[in-house]
């Protein structure tokens, strides 16, 4: 009897501390055929096991075409994320996926893309900027805006210069708050801030993609309806309380949509007028 | 249809004989509270009451469950699936609002994701069914198309009549269980299958409590909004009896006991509890009684028919009976098909 709930063994073959409390971790299925067989898409996520604590949702944050590894960038904020940060290299966790549907790349494909974050929310997103680094004649120009709360708590710094290295490429960061003593050359203020003052994409020919906080997606999504973006060209990532990750379980449902297999990621014109508390 | 006929009596040793090669799970009653439980003689089985307190969805998706044990161990997780049903089972006695809450229940843990230990549940389980003679006051399965006293998702059916039963075999698996004891069952005359259809003609007009569901998940796909859901809700305790008691309830929690040994395990959770859509960072889509109570009716008549084109209701009336501040689905079904919903939106 096959069971949908039983993870696989997954190794951590790599730590690396992304901020105070978050680390991305890199992980290898025990069983090589397994890890050679794994494929995802950008924006999906895997059950995340710690055999005697439970199991979290959590999205991959490394790029599709990395087969011998992947990752996954936690921020410690639950039971399985705390303890998930007393683990070591060469411990072991449980893993079952690739769950939900991942951003919509193949639209993505010859368009500008205007990618926002907020705090982790650009973990789900760091794919989508590796696919078009490696593939850059695929897509138009690449325009990321990203927020965190303070210069320590922004994701992925390491690789921001590489970034802004890949052509037809513009990065745009502010923080919330620049505690005293802390150096930041970029921003202070909202992520709708950097729509407003910053941002050169214009709508056409653009897709957006966007995770962060759903306080700040809602303001993002109304500036950017604003400068003439369409419902239809936003796609957003929405993160909900799930326990199984197949549509089952009920948790994450949203009107009569399951945000595990349905989503994460949804098409804005699609959910606006959902009847449920949500952007 | 094939037919049988058996008697009281004989039925009492067909279902001992089934003993032999199937688990017999039948409604008992201990303490005076009727539930479906395991028996190992016919003599537990109880066979005239009106319906279980718990529906027969306890024994294909239960209460708690093991989903499999683990280990603690270096390198490979140790793990351990539950292992699939040792004896296939009858399960007997089955009224036709579980019957058709079971076909429901089938959307949800079958389809793309299949859920295994739920389907090996049933597919190892001969679903006896058992007509209603005598519907209670709070049954309104009618309502949603379903006959109290025929049911086209049993394996067998059962009807009552003088000293006896009518029996429709409706399936391969049904009639291999009925085999087991051949000799038990006769073959019925006329007159017999006519009182058979005569009682449960007699049973669906014996249902006082009605309601007409249709065009209401239209109705509420316009009503999230509305005045009537703060009226209808400060009432609720969010016990979560009406989800527990419910045929066609199924949301679940994963959950592992603590350690380095021990198990992974499902168990039914329910949308009226505060922290059912709390997230770790501690935002909860629902935070009031207001959404909850709102989703627990959305989801039953608007987003299960949005998904798959049924209502999630039968009509077996068990929150009518149970809720303690009578919470009614038949009156919102009449309040929505009586524009209460609007009016109160005006």
């Amino acid at each position: 009897m096959r069971s949908l709930f039983k993870p696989e063994t997954a190794v951590i073959k790599g730590i690396k501390a992304q901020t105070p409390d978050t680390a991305t971790y890199t992980l290898a299925f025990a069983d090589a055929k397994k890890q050679s067989d794994y494929s995802f898409r950008p924006g999906q996520f895997n059950m995340l096991t710690i055999l005697g604590i439970g199991e979290a949702p959590i999205s991959i944050s490394s790029p599709v075409d990395e087969r011998l590894t992947f990752d996954h960038t936690i921020r410690r904020v639950g039971n399985l994320t705390k303890a998930m940060s007393s683990l070591q290299e060469g411990d072991t966790v449980g893993i079952r996926g690739p769950y939900g549907n991942g951003w919509p790349v193949e639209e993505m494909r010859g368009k500008n893309i205007l990618l926002i974050a907020g705090g982790i929310g650009l973990a789900p997103l760091r794919p989508v900027i590796q696919q078009v680094a490696r593939h850059r004649r695929d897509f138009g120009s690449l325009e990321i805006l990203y927020g965190a709360r303070t210069p320590a708590d922004g994701m992925f710094s390491d690789e921001y210069a590489g970034w802004r290295g890949v052509s037809d490429t513009k990065l745009w960061l502010t923080v919330d708050q620049v505690p005293d003593g802390n150096r930041w050359d970029h921003d202070v203020g909202l992520v709708t801030d950097l729509v407003e003052d910053r941002m050169e994409s214009k709508p056409q020919n653009t897709v957006v993609v966007m995770c962060g906080p759903e306080i700040m997606m809602k303001f993002v999504v109304k500036a950017l309806l604003a400068r003439g973006f369409k419902p239809g060209q936003i796609y957003v990532s929405l993160e909900r309380r799930m326990e199984c990750g197949v549509a089952k379980c009920g948790h994450c449902q949203m009107g009569p949509i399951y945000v595990c297999k349905d989503g994460p990621v949804f098409n804005y014109a699609e959910i606006k007028d959902l009847p449920e508390e949500v952007l | 249809m094939e037919h049988k006929v058996i008697s009281r009596e004989n039925l009492g040793k067909w279902l001992d004989t089934i003993t032999r090669e199937y688990d017999l799970i039948a409604p008992t009653l201990d303490d005076d509270v009727v539930l479906f439980k395991e028996v190992k003689s016919a003599a537990r089985v109880l066979l005239d009451y009106n319906n279980t307190v718990l529906p027969a969805k306890d024994h294909f998706f239960p209460q708690t469950e093991t989903v499999f044990r683990f280990k603690a161990s270096a390198g490979q997780l140790a793990i351990e699936p539950e292992p699939p049903l040792a004896r296939p089972r009858v399960l007997f006695g089955v009224r036709p609002c579980d019957l058709k809450s079971i076909t429901l229940l089938d959307h949800v843990f079958d389809g793309d994701f299949q859920d295994g230990q739920y389907l090996d549940k049933r597919a190892r389980t001969v679903l006896v069914g058992l007509g209603c003679n005598s519907p209670q006051p709070t049954c309104f399965c009618g309502s949603f198309g379903i006959e109290p006293g025929s049911s086209p998702a049993a394996d067998l059916f059962f009807t009552e009549m003088e000293g006896g039963y009518l029996v429709n075999i409706q399936s391969e698996k049904g009639k291999e269980a009925l085999q087991k004891g051949w000799s038990f069952f006769a073959d019925p005359d006329a007159g017999q299958v006519k009182e058979a259809s005569e009682r449960a003609a007699n049973a669906k007009k014996a249902l006082k409590l009605s309601v007409d569901p249709k065009g209401v998940k239209e109705e509420l796909d316009h009503f999230f909004e509305s005045p009537y859901w703060d009226e209808i809700s400060p009432k609720c305790l969010t016990c979560g009896i009406c989800t527990y008691i419910c045929p066609t309830c199924h949301c679940f929690d994963i959950n592992d006991t603590s350690g380095q040994a021990g198990e992974r395990f499902r168990c039914w959770d329910s949308c009226m509890f505060t922290d059912f859509t709390r997230m770790a960072g501690g935002h909860n889509p629902r935070p009031t009684k207001k959404e909850r109570v709102r989703q627990r009716f959305l989801h039953k008549l608007r987003y299960f028919p949005d998904r798959y084109k049924e209502y999630a209701c039968v009509g077996c009336g068990r929150c009518l009976q149970k809720c303690p501040v009578h919470m009614d689905i038949t009156q919102i079904i009449s309040d929505v098909k009586g524009g209460k919903l609007q009016n109160a939106a005006k």
